[in-house]
């Protein structure tokens, strides 16, 4: 029945001119009946996309330029930009971009020179199987839990590693996490334990894709090993590391679990990033206004990184597939 | 390979760098596996030997912390008095719930999104993304007075939903990844065996069954292990197993052996359900973008 009707659909386009060889050209083939079949797949999900978050991000704007009111019955104030340009004078605001940079660095720069050492030693090893599945525990942990675990570890009087701390000599007084200069360090190594090992994934999946020929060819020109992965895997690595970066960065203002579990943002607010000052805001204080802005100053940046990522995504340099062929 | 293997000329130098490795990679691997051990170490430990330390500097004392009688009475009290079962059931029932529906819509999706080309495509694909990477705490605000006004905040239908923001971006982006693998031509080949649409969408679904069930399973893993949307959202009646941890903690004093309990009944799960979809997980976190 099917062939008829391409039969027929060829004739009337007047194509029809018996032995005719058939390129992979999909778009030519019954195109328009296509096209409403596949709208009708894409359309549950995108409306259902919508209702959860284009609706609410309606929301958040007007929300953003209201003074919230939760109390039922009583209706929301216009606040104009008053919201946004309280954010100006707002210390805590400030301050929590840039402890939120701060954070993002400190992690970003130890996961990325730990994971690719760790995935270096570890390429063609007889170890790589083993320790990949040793990798995969800490990732699958909630970051709740790897926030209680912590927090027991850093314990000031049963902390296994409050303990290691105090009698290497490092730690002088106080608890780790009650410590300004200790906590941010302290959060931060919660937050390398768990994503190196994804850090060394994606490098040892980059590292497989370099291509053994230039290492070769760089090894009979004399280069030794060292010189070796600079001028050869690095610039191979590189878009796998990109990869890594966006996406640890992103995540790390997209969860703040193990922050708000271990810290609260303290003490006296030096582990308090941006996403927790908005929970604070939003959830604590409950000025839902103050937090929408916030939350938009927080969507822009997760924008500009989307361009990023997209981007990254695309460009035909940064194909990641060696061969096409995964 | 034409010649992976270099040969290696042994020197004094060389050798001590290998032992450099060696101690590097053993160092990484304790730091790595020490908390999962001392979680699993504690959860059977009762108060008084879950506290033993040794002495400051007294590194010999190392061993106090295998020196106990283990007892499962951490366990027992969650399921007993904590009612941890509820939380596991709320907690299965929001996980696959929300994955079940992203996944389904999303194959859908992706399927479209694969095989259509249509003005404006790139900023649809732009839209979804960047509602996946979205921050959880600015999804949830206006979330939050959107549920509240509607009845949903500490129901399980709520979280489901909220889920569903970071799912469904997740399962249609990275299936769409999927298809474009498929090629046209064995769906082509279908249609001109006389198949309709529908069947030739299920001629091609083998060959990405295997990525649409490691993505559910991806799916099941991020919801499970969220806990702002369920301490906000599910707050109430929709209590999952990272919110009634986090409740262990309690103003008197934290309850650290049945957290211990309960970090092991949340995180056990998923490490094996991580071991099952292995080969698809770098893919999973990294959005699609690296291929192993």
């Amino acid at each position: 029945m099917a062939v008829n009707e391409i039969d027929r659909d060829l004739l009337e386009q007047g194509e029809y001119r018996g032995v005719r060889r058939v390129d992979y050209v999909p778009q030519i083939f019954n195109n328009q009946p296509a096209r409403y079949y596949l709208m009708w797949l894409l359309l549950p999900a995108v409306l259902l996309l919508a209702a959860i978050s284009l609706y609410p991000f309606v929301w958040l704007i007007y929300m953003s330029l209201h003074e919230v009111q939760l109390v039922p019955g009583k209706s929301d104030l216009w606040a104009g930009v008053d919201n946004f340009t309280r954010l100006f004078s707002d210390k805590n605001f400030a301050r929590g971009w840039v402890t939120l940079f701060k954070y993002s660095a400190l992690c970003l720069s130890v996961e990325i020179s730990l994971g690719v050492l760790v995935a270096i030693i570890l390429n063609n090893s007889r170890l790589e199987k083993f320790f990949i599945t040793i990798f995969l525990m800490p990732m699958m942990m909630a970051p709740v839990v790897a926030g209680f675990l912590y927090m027991f570890l850093y314990n000031g009087t049963f902390g296994w590693y409050f303990w290691l701390l105090r009698s290497l000599g490092v730690l002088d007084g106080g608890t780790i996490l009650g410590n300004k200069s200790w906590a941010m360090g302290a959060v931060v190594a919660t937050d390398v334990w768990q994503w190196t090992p994804l850090i060394a994934l994606i490098t040892l999946a980059g590292l497989k894709r370099v291509p053994q020929e230039q290492l070769e060819a760089n090894m009979v020109d004399g280069a030794g090993p060292i010189r070796n992965f600079f001028s050869v895997a690095l610039p191979n690595l590189y878009p796998f590391l990109l990869i890594a970066i966006l996406l640890r960065f992103m995540d790390n203002f997209r969860f703040i679990d193990t922050i708000l579990i271990m810290t609260g943002g303290g003490p006296a607010n030096a582990t308090k990033i941006l996403p927790t000052y908005l929970f604070d805001v939003s959830f604590k204080f409950f000025e839902l206004g103050r937090g929408a802005a916030i939350a938009i100053s927080l969507l822009l940046l997760t924008i500009l990184l989307g361009l990023i990522l997209t981007k990254v995504f695309e460009d035909p340099t940064h194909k990641l597939k060696a061969d096409g062929t995964d | 390979m034409a010649s992976r293997e270099i040969v290696r000329y042994k020197s004094p130098a060389r050798s001590a760098f290998s032992v450099l490795v060696i101690v590097f990679l053993i160092v990484f691997f304790v730091w790595t596996v020490l908390p999962l051990a001392i979680m699993l170490i504690s959860s059977f430990k009762d108060l008084l030997d879950a506290f033993k330390l040794p002495a400051e500097g007294d590194w010999g004392g190392v061993g106090v912390m295998f020196d106990f009688t283990p007892t499962s009475a951490h366990y027992v009290e969650l399921f007993t008095e904590k009612h941890f079962g509820l939380y596991i059931r709320n907690s299965l029932i929001a996980a696959l719930g929300s994955a079940v529906v992203s996944v389904f819509l999303g194959t859908m999706a992706a399927y479209a999104l694969s095989r259509a080309e249509f003005r404006g495509k790139k900023h649809l694909l732009f839209w979804i993304i960047s509602t996946r990477m979205a921050p959880v705490v600015a999804v949830m605000v206006p979330l939050y007075v959107i549920f509240r006004s509607s009845g949903l905040v500490g129901t399980l239908p709520g979280l489901i939903l909220a889920y569903t923001t970071f799912n469904l971006p997740f399962a249609i982006w990275i299936l769409k990844g999927f298809f474009d693998n498929v090629p046209y031509a064995i769906e082509e080949a279908a249609l001109v065996d006389g198949a309709n649409r529908w069947q030739s969408l299920r001629m091609i679904m083998p060959l990405v069954a295997p990525g649409v069930g490691a993505f559910i399973v991806l799916c099941v893993l991020f919801s499970w292990n969220d806990f702002l949307f369920a301490s906000i959202i599910g707050s109430g009646g929709a209590k999952t197993l990272p919110v009634a941890t986090a409740e262990l903690v309690q103003p008197v004093k934290i309850q650290w052996g049945s957290i211990m309990a309960a970090g092991v009944v949340t995180t056990a799960p998923m490490m094996f359900l991580g071991l099952l979809i292995r080969r698809y997980l770098v893919t999973g976190l990294t959005m699609g973008a690296v291929r192993e």
